[in-house]
């Protein structure tokens, strides 16, 4: 084990410098999908808090996105002079609520009549979006203008690519690295056990509705802070953001990248990123492809892609040590 | 440790993909439609109207010397995906003209998208008024009618023949409502006589238009105005008629070959009128020209869409033959109060809002026509661009300067 720590912060010091070194390296148009990329990783990573670790399959995630996206770009239209920064903290906020209001409403269900309440609510925030065309501009969408971000030393542009990569990277970078500590505390150890054993837990003496409604309002404001910045990046919003389209989207990547682990939802949404963006080039009619995939993934390779990677992995990794004497 | 490192190996190896190079002798103009799913059939033919006018455009030498070449691109009418197909144009493949004509929601992040980058995008189609009132920036131009100035057209028709009592039937989403409101707008201002007998907003989608119908019959409208198009418009007039209405409509769409041919009843269109900035039988020579070149060309006919999306380019390609070059800043300096004088009319490009200022024209659906055997336009009638101009301060649009 000692050997192996050195060499995994290697290759985490090598991964980070790439990071940091992308807008250098990349045509900007390759630095977009890359943004778009950790945008929606944040996004999927919430839903696998849900799915992967909770064991609660949703089929509303985007209403949570959708709110966090349209709260932001309104606060941007409706208050002149905010920071996107703060625009997009009161997007989150704005799904936190949401979170809240629903999660308290789906406490006492669990199964399949959770995924289709959560269904209804998706369905619900959508008409709400269509009809209330005053503040949500109806079928027409929200444009925005993102203003500069005065940090003292450096102005960063949003409308810029660079700028609007690293801005990404460490607001949401920080978002998911702390999603990633969340699993191994003692609230994301309670979410595993609400996942095995309700029950027991409850015996156990803990409150599982309490704990369910906070992972709910936990997963509705990392969805918020992936819609806000989905609404940065664009400098547009429209009623795509919280359709049922954009659930199916979420739970494509979670599928196709795995719910087993905590990397595999990000493996998927770029996965989803860049495979959308090659064969929607290719074809009208991309999404074939797409479903095909998915049915495949579900089929013959349920642990997803970082699932398959892991396979791969152990077995290099065994016939290595078998080869040694 | 170790899923971490797997995750930023995949990620490094996304990277890799790598950026192709752009030929810069020809001006591509990038055709942002749908071409697959619902709305294919309404891409398609905005994207025939502007290849036809490439095609005349190079046929003649091209613009500044320079050939133009189409590039068609499906936005599936989904405003992310138009988004990030338009932005590696922009950034791949160096892109600066695109042109849409469908879905206000594609209008509006192409918009934006425009702005970002400081392309030029004009729209055949794009009817939102928002699109050149509050929403709007110099580097979008329309060359069709917006809501408003459509509405007034029918208002205007309305108000000539003297209807005392209209009817107003509309789907139930942004674009209803701003055509609704503008149309009853107009019409109280032309004649504070009419009276608004009844209105109903509907879902969209509705496949029982029965109850609607009777609301209309007991009314008792001599005139219903609809801004309704697709199934919604097709279903409509196909039950209006066999339940006995015997107003007239007064329609946006109403002269879309496909939804008369849907309808499948000549008699539930005839006597309709429909609104729209280019109509196949606008009297003219210029006109005339215009689809008998198309009619040999393509073998069929130019019939609205396609006539808008041909009149637009054509408009398009003036603007960067004034300008000299095609630098987006030139054209855009130029393209403004810029005046073309198509097989449509006289169109002029307003510098204010960048909403062009043209005549609307007005049809009524006959059975007797040259182009199909089905029911189409009778001869059509100009109203006039001033007679329903948005006035600069009351579009909402706060400057176009930079």
């Amino acid at each position: 084990m000692t050997s192996q720590r050195p060499r995994s912060l290697a290759w985490m010091g090598a991964a980070a410098a790439a990071l940091v070194a992308a807008p250098y390296l990349l045509p900007p148009y390759q630095l977009r999908l890359v943004t778009e990329g950790i945008v929606f990783s944040l996004f999927a990573v919430s839903y696998n808090l849900l799915l992967g670790h909770a064991g609660l399959l949703s089929f509303g995630h985007a209403m949570f996105f959708g709110v966090g996206a349209f709260a932001t770009a309104i606060c941007l239209n409706g208050l002149p002079g905010i920071s996107c920064l703060l625009a997009a903290g009161l997007g989150t906020l704005a799904a936190l609520l949401a979170g809240l209001v629903v999660g308290s409403l789906l406490l006492r269900v669990k199964g399949t009549p959770f995924a289709l309440l959560t269904l209804a609510f998706n369905a619900l925030f959508f008409a709400i979006g269509v009809k209330w065309h005053t503040l949500t501009g109806g079928d027409d969408g929200l444009n925005v203008v993102p203003p500069k971000l005065n940090l003292g030393l450096l102005i960063l542009d949003p409308g810029k690519g660079p700028d609007m990569y690293y801005l990404t990277l460490i607001v949401l970078g920080a978002a998911l690295f702390f999603c990633w500590r969340f699993t191994a505390t003692a609230m994301g150890h309670s979410v595993l056990l609400l996942r095995e054993n309700e029950e027991r837990m409850r015996f156990l003496g803990y409150n599982t509705n309490v704990t369910r409604l906070m992972l709910f309002v936990f997963v509705g404001g990392l969805a918020g802070l992936a819609g806000s910045f989905y609404t940065l990046l664009n400098a547009f919003v429209s009623l795509d953001a919280i359709s049922i389209d954009m659930t199916t989207k979420v739970l494509l990547m979670t599928f196709l990248g795995g719910t087993g682990s905590f990397p595999g939802p990000v493996l998927g949404a770029f996965f989803y990123t860049y495979v959308q963006d090659y064969l929607s080039n290719l074809t009208d009619n991309w999404q074939l492809i797409m479903g095909v995939l998915f049915i495949g993934m579900v089929l013959f390779a349920p642990g997803g892609l970082s699932g398959l990677g892991q396979g791969i992995a152990s077995r290099l990794g065994r016939s290595k040590t078998a080869s040694q004497p | 440790m170790r899923k971490f490192a797997i995750a930023c190996l995949t990620l490094a190896l996304g990277l890799i993909l790598a950026a192709g190079a752009s030929a810069a002798d020809t001006i591509k103009l990038a055709v942002m439609e749908p071409f697959s799913g619902n709305f294919k059939d309404i891409g398609d033919r905005y994207a025939e109207g502007v290849q036809y006018a490439a095609e005349v455009i190079n046929a003649k030498g091209g613009i500044n010397g320079k050939k133009v070449e189409v590039i068609l691109v499906d936005t599936e009418v989904k405003p992310d995906v138009a988004t990030r197909k338009a932005t590696k144009l922009i950034l791949q493949d160096n892109v600066r003209h695109f042109c849409g004509g469908t879905g206000s929601s594609v209008a509006g992040a192409m918009e934006a998208l425009a702005d970002k980058h400081n392309t030029l995008f004009f729209t055949y189609g794009m009817a939102a008024a928002s699109l050149t009132g509050d929403k709007c920036n110099r580097n979008f131009f329309r060359t069709c009618a917006s809501t408003d100035m459509q509405s007034y057209a029918l208002a205007t028709w309305v108000a000539e023949q003297g209807f005392k009592k209209v009817f107003c039937i509309a789907q139930d989403y942004s674009f209803g409502q701003e055509a609704v409101a503008a149309f009853t707008k107009k019409l109280k201002e032309l004649n504070p006589q009419a009276e608004i007998v009844g209105q109903v907003m509907h879902p969209m989608g509705t496949k029982d238009f029965a109850p609607y119908v009777s609301q209309i019959i007991s009314s008792g409208a001599e005139v219903v105005f609809t801004s309704n198009w697709g199934n919604d418009l097709t279903l409509l007039l196909k039950q209006a008629q066999p339940m006995g209405l015997k107003a007239k409509f007064a329609g946006y769409y109403l002269n879309d070959e496909l939804m008369i041919n849907a309808v499948a009843n000549d008699q539930a269109v005839i006597g309709g009128v429909g609104a729209e900035v280019y109509m196949i039988s606008i009297p003219g020579q210029a006109n005339q020209e215009f689809v008998a070149g198309f009619k040999k060309a393509k073998g069929f006919y130019p019939t609205w869409l396609r006539g808008k999306a041909y009149a637009a380019t054509m408009f398009w390609a003036e603007a960067l033959k004034k300008a000299g070059n095609d630098k987006v800043d030139d054209v855009i300096k130029a393209w403004e109060g810029l005046t073309y004088d198509g097989p449509a009319g006289k169109w002029t490009m307003r510098a204010c809002d960048h909403q062009v200022q043209q005549p609307v024209w007005i049809a009524e659906i006959v059975a007797k026509n040259p182009y199909f055997s089905h029911a189409y336009v009778g001869p059509a009638k100009m109203v006039a661009p001033e007679r329903i101009s948005v006035p600069c301060e009351q579009t909402g649009c706060k400057g176009l300067a930079k």
